[in-house]
């Protein structure tokens, strides 16, 4: 999109991904993948994640900066309930994979 | 000062699967990059969305395809005028928990809360348009031949000067 001419802030949940796809402006956000912008209603959070991920069209300078937004989710990752109630395909197809990787991060630790 | 942990929600195997698809350098080739023209107050605004959100007006994503075909996603959009609320939509996603989205679009294309921004100055205007995408892309050049270039083209015919993305 940069390409075509537009000036771009991903307000991102996972800003790590900058590192393998290169991001021209990332406002990264500790909140849980379906509500980046925050909670339910609450219209008064949401301005104040928003004001602070639109700063960064201005703040930017140079192409892959990111931004780390100040805000804390109010619940324990476990309590979030953000995946899809049914397992996604790819991580079904992926499953041994993923197995394996947790197998591995258990015996690091 | 805070430094976001982006893995933080993701459960531990899911965690070290994408980890491990992540290098640890940063990224060293050239980030395209469209320098602001204008202040942001000046700036005409649109949203894109990977959520998955359509009109109920319109054919929702092709999720049953891809629960057959777990390395496809659908490549295809829609077109999210300002001011559709979650009264008017569908949200169609294998990867999340989508009923936050239809409770209040905002936690995701957050359409009322630029409207605000656009009557206190903060942001020149929020585009006639916004768009949803579906969240899982693999083959990126059809995506960007069948999704991105006709987006941006609307865009362009539309004022739109920045983008704010929010991923699914």
């Amino acid at each position: 999109m940069e390409k075509r001419g537009f000036s771009t802030v991903v307000l991102t949940p996972t800003h790590e991904f900058n590192r393998a796809v290169g991001i021209p402006r990332s406002a990264a956000i500790e909140y849980p993948y379906g509500r980046p912008v925050g909670q339910v209603g609450d219209r008064e959070g949401q301005r104040q994640v928003l004001l602070e991920a639109i700063s960064v069209f201005e703040k930017a300078k140079t192409p892959g900066e990111v931004y780390h937004l100040p805000f804390t989710w109010p619940e324990e990752p476990k309590k979030t309930d953000w995946q899809p109630p049914e397992m996604s395909p790819i991580v079904k197809f992926r499953l041994d994979d993923i197995r394996k990787a947790r197998q591995l991060k258990d015996q690091h630790e | 000062m805070k430094v976001v942990d982006g893995f933080k929600f993701i459960p531990p195997g899911l965690r070290g699967f994408i980890k491990s698809s992540i290098p640890d350098e940063e990224f060293k080739s050239t980030i395209p990059w469209k320098p602001m023209a204008k202040p942001l107050a000046q700036t005409t605004v649109a949203l894109v969305t990977s959520a998955g959100i359509s009109l109920k007006s319109d054919p929702p994503f092709d999720v049953e395809r891809e629960k057959k075909e777990p390395l496809w996603g659908d490549r295809s959009y829609r077109r999210i005028p300002r001011g559709t609320t979650e009264k008017e939509i569908n949200v169609n996603h294998l990867h999340i928990n989508t009923k936050y989205i239809l409770r209040d679009i905002n936690v995701m294309l957050p359409l009322a809360r630029m409207a605000e921004f656009e009557q206190e100055g903060v942001i020149g205007r929020l585009a006639i348009t916004s768009y949803s995408f579906y969240g899982f892309q693999i083959e990126s050049n059809d995506f960007i031949r069948e999704a991105i270039e006709p987006m941006s083209g609307q865009m362009k015919t539309e004022g739109v000067e920045a983008v704010l993305l929010t991923p699914a």
